[in-house]
């Protein structure tokens, strides 16, 4: 290896994370720890009624007998759930600020350092965004257009209040509570998250997106997205994540539900850039990440497309069950680790109906020391007749010290269902590194080149108004040498 | 009965039972399958079968009376009987073969960190009782055939083989596996290549319904050497090929090639795994499964690469034909890699005979079965026209016919 290389490397390793500020706002708390007493503080403190409670209880109960999965390339200390503040919310939250010149000053300014102005936001982009700051919905723009075409988008909370219907109907059909222990205990504590609910045949005319944020010390959040789209319909929803600077690794355990019904759509992309500790791989957030997909009835599709940056550890597996007829499942991902990252990240593609297919493009960089995992799975059932998948994961190392893994599971029942996997591992490749050189590209720039057109396959999936966003968080992860 | 009454009733007739740092090892393992909760889901050793059988086994050994070892008057080339996995011993001038002594044990059984939780591994360490150790003296270039007889039925074989090519040696090795009585085989062989050794391993699997056999080996290849391993599974019964490869010194190389042809009730488990532990060395896996009727398969291939192994070439293929809609077939392949400047890849796919294929064959007059073998004969022909040994090619040729035959 050249020193060039040795240099760029070394830039790589010490870019700092740019959205390390704490906001500091009273936060109204109730005790550390996790006991059916902090459950039913939360179901108060959000006015829930009784079924919910029962509902996160009987969660509860059964997070009580579970056991973390194990199973993935991840190494961290135990986690201990009675150190962990289930609730916080801003002060005076109970009732909900009306519009944005409600809202604490102090909450717009973190805003702003993390260069999305809420108002400008609004005119701009065209964006209706639900922001989490913590657990407690601060504002929801653009409401009033979206209720005039039918479309419902709130926090859960308000959702468990007006639509108990569909909450009942549909929260915990695609994950159950007892699936694994993160999903029993995000059902049992879950605070706050996006509902959106799209009636039959209606196009949602722009991206919905939520921008939450971890703030205070010792929070895990808890978030609870569920997406409805009803027959004919047709919604793409963008979530995306900066975290502040934390010495002390912070929790985060989300269950995502999507529901396509007939001929529906529903395009989920994420930018997640959270606090991935510091260089020496103190601090940072835990992300254990539950996202379930059903796509429930005939020619329905579900599209998930992902960034992944930040984070100490992530656990995540966005994935498809394909039950209807003709019904499509769609994963590109992008996962970058650097320093003492980990992330263990893919897919599963359940081919349950006729005709059913799946796509799944991921690319891995490892840099530093980090370890990076495509973990997948791929299941033909035997009624799935002529189903079809292709799985194509490459990862890149920059790099002697990080671990690039590939674990894909691929499963057939059915002899008219056809699957392709492929796979590469390589370092990034000297004669087009010298290509560009030779064109007079610096080297940081022949790098960057190359691994924008590594990623480029997934980064074109995502809507335009994140692209951008994207596009910059890879920049930032390979900042000072590739920019 | 429990493992350890089993252990301790036949005692006798198992090796080393009187060496009390094999007997402490033991008793470990006894520990093992009797707190282990036996996690078929993340255990790939356990998965499609049913443990349970074969730990609550009845155990049934023969000893055998001698065998011979008989030169073919060709030069260079041996052909060897094992009767109930065990063989006589012989010395010339080129080969040794020694029954397995007590440090030979140590190999892989104790010193098995690779697959702590291979339950047929320790039941191998448990209950062995037979094997023999075959030394390749330096600088010779020899031929062995080794068929393996069973007989008597329903015995339980745990064999130990040892086989080590001494520095400059070349081997070609054919392994027959073909009996009809209702035993079992588990059968675990340590290979050693030593600098600029070569060894091209056949095993030919050919069992009747009712015959399990679980064969696990293990290489380890030092500098300039070339591990090749063919497996042909043309079983009816179970059959497990599990083959780990290590690559401990530069330059070394291992191949390791499978193809299993399926039909009824059939399981067969598959796993190679090729562990890269120094640069410049190169890995190929590749397995071929076609499955009928009911049969079940599962492939796991694995290429670990450590942070020293640069310079590393590993790839992986395995490709499934299922024939019938109730055949499945299941693969992992997986790749744990350490080091940046490698070049590594996997592929997989499962899937149906090429419809359009068929069809283009159907236009132009072939029947539907006719055209269905012709498909199935060619996904296989790259590995069979590489097999440069005749007598092998025609034995293998006959029983993809006859396979082929029952195919509808």
């Amino acid at each position: 290896m050249n020193s060039e290389t040795l240099n760029t490397l070394d830039s790589y390793s010490k870019n700092k994370y740019k959205y390390g500020f704490v906001t500091d706002i009273d936060n109204e708390k109730p005790k550390k720890g996790l006991s059916e007493d902090t459950i039913k503080f939360i179901s108060l403190k959000k006015n829930e009624p009784s079924w919910m409670l029962d509902w996160r209880l009987k969660s509860f109960s059964k997070w009580k007998k579970m056991k973390e999965p194990k199973w993935a390339n991840l190494s961290f200390p135990e986690i201990d759930y009675q150190d962990i503040y289930y609730y916080s919310a801003p002060k005076g939250f109970e009732k909900k600020p009306k519009d944005l010149s409600e809202v604490d000053p102090k909450l717009i300014e973190t805003y702003n350092k993390l260069g999305i102005p809420l108002e400008e936001q609004k005119i701009l982009a065209g964006v209706a965004v639900d922001v989490v700051f913590d657990s407690v919905s601060v504002a929801t723009t653009y409401k009033g257009e979206l209720e005039k075409l039918g479309i419902i988008f709130c926090s859960i909370g308000e959702a468990i209040q007006k639509h108990p219907d569909l909450i009942k109907k549909y929260l915990g059909s695609v994950i159950p509570p007892g699936d694994h222990s993160f999903s029993a205990l995000n059902s049992a504590v879950f605070t706050d998250g996006s509902f959106v609910y799209i009636p039959e045949g209606v196009k949602c005319p722009m991206e919905l997106s939520t921008y939450f944020r971890i703030n205070a010390e010792n929070t895990g959040q808890f978030e609870r997205t569920l997406i409805i789209a009803d027959k004919g319909s047709y919604v793409s929803y963008l979530e995306g994540c900066t975290a502040p600077k934390r010495d002390d690794n912070q929790l985060h355990a989300a269950n995502v539900e999507l529901i396509a019904l007939e001929d529906a759509e529903i395009k989920y992309s994420t930018v997640q850039n959270w606090y991935p500790g510091d260089e020496d791989g103190k601090g940072g957030i835990y992300n254990f990440v539950t996202k379930r997909g059903l796509c429930a009835g005939k020619n329905s599709k579900i599209s998930w497309t992902q960034v992944e940056t930040g984070s100490a550890i992530t656990w995540k597996y966005p994935s498809c069950i394909l039950k209807g007829d003709n019904s499509i499942g769609e994963f590109y991902s992008v996962a970058i680790t650097n320093n003492f990252q980990q992330a263990d990240t893919g897919t599963k593609m359940t081919h349950i109906g006729k005709n059913t297919k799946s796509k799944i493009i991921s690319k891995g960089i490892s840099l530093g020391k980090s370890q990076n995992t495509y973990r997948g799975e791929v299941s033909f059932l035997r009624k799935a007749d002529k189903a079809r998948n292709y799985t194509q994961c490459d990862s890149l190392l920059v790099g002697n010290q990080c671990g690039a893994h590939t674990v894909p599971y691929i499963d057939s029942k059915n002899n008219t269902a056809v699957i392709e996997h492929e796979a590469s591992t390589s370092k990034i490749n000297e004669d087009q590194l010298y290509y560009c050189r030779q064109r007079g590209l610096s080297h940081e720039e022949s790098v960057s080149l190359i691994v924008n057109g590594f990623c480029k396959q997934v980064l074109q999936e995502l809507p335009m108004e994140f692209a951008v966003e994207a596009q910059k968080l890879v920049s930032i992860s390979l900042e000072g040498s590739v920019g | 009965m429990n493992i350890q009454d089993n252990y301790l009733k036949n005692k006798k007739n198992i090796f080393f039972s009187e060496n009390k740092d094999i007997q402490i090892h033991r008793e470990k393992l006894i520990n093992i399958f009797e707190n282990d909760r036996f996690d078929k889901k993340n255990n790939e050793s356990l998965r499609n079968i049913n443990l349970k059988n074969f730990i609550d086994f009845k155990y049934k050994y023969l000893i055998p009376e001698e065998t011979a070892v008989i030169n073919n008057n060709q030069e260079n080339s041996y052909s060897i009987v094992s009767v109930n996995g065990q063989c006589s011993s012989f010395k010339d001038d080129k080969i040794e073969i020694t029954k397995i002594q007590d440090e030979d044990y140590d190999d892989f059984s104790k010193n098995n960190t690779i697959e702590n939780n291979d339950h047929f591994v320790n039941l191998n360490s448990l209950f062995l009782n037979s094997g023999f150790k075959i030394v390749i003296k330096k600088n010779n270039d020899i031929k062995i055939k080794i068929s393996n007889i069973i007989t008597d039925d329903n015995l339980t074989i745990f064999q130990k083989n040892n086989y080590i090519c001494e520095e400059g040696s070349s081997l070609n090795l054919i392994e027959e596996y073909e009996n009809k009585n209702n035993s079992t085989s588990n059968i675990l062989k340590v290979i050693k290549l030593e600098k600029n050794s070569q060894l091209n391993h056949f095993l030919i699997q050919d069992n009747s319904p009712d015959h399990n056999l679980i064969i696990t080996t293990h290489s380890s290849c030092k500098k300039d050497s070339a591990y090749t391993q063919k497996v042909y599974n043309f079983s009816e019964g179970y059959v497990r090929n599990f083959h780990y490869s290590e690559l401990i010194e530069a330059n070394s190389e291992a191949d390791l090639q499978g193809i299993f042809f399926l039909k009824n009730h059939n399981i067969s488990n598959n796993k190679t795994f090729v562990r890269h532990l120094a640069e410049d060395c190169k890995s190929n896996q590749v397995y071929k499964g076609i499955l009928n009727d009911r049969s079940k398969a599962t492939y796991f291939s694995n290429t670990y690469v450590d942070q020293k192994a640069q310079k590393t070439e590993g790839y992986q293929l395995s490709k499934g034909i299922l024939l019938s809609d109730n055949a499945s077939y299941f693969s992992k392949p997986e790749l744990k890699i350490y080091a940046d400047d490698v070049k590594c890849s996997h592929g997989s796919t499962i899937g149906p005979i090429d419809e359009n294929a068929i069809f283009y064959l159907r236009s132009r007059g072939m029947s539907k079965i006719a055209a269905t073998k012709i498909l199935i004969s060619s996904f296989i022909n790259e590995e069979l026209s590489s097999i440069d040994n005749e007598q092998m090619a025609e034995i293998i040729q006959k029983k993809l016919v006859r396979y082929l035959s029952k195919v509808k």
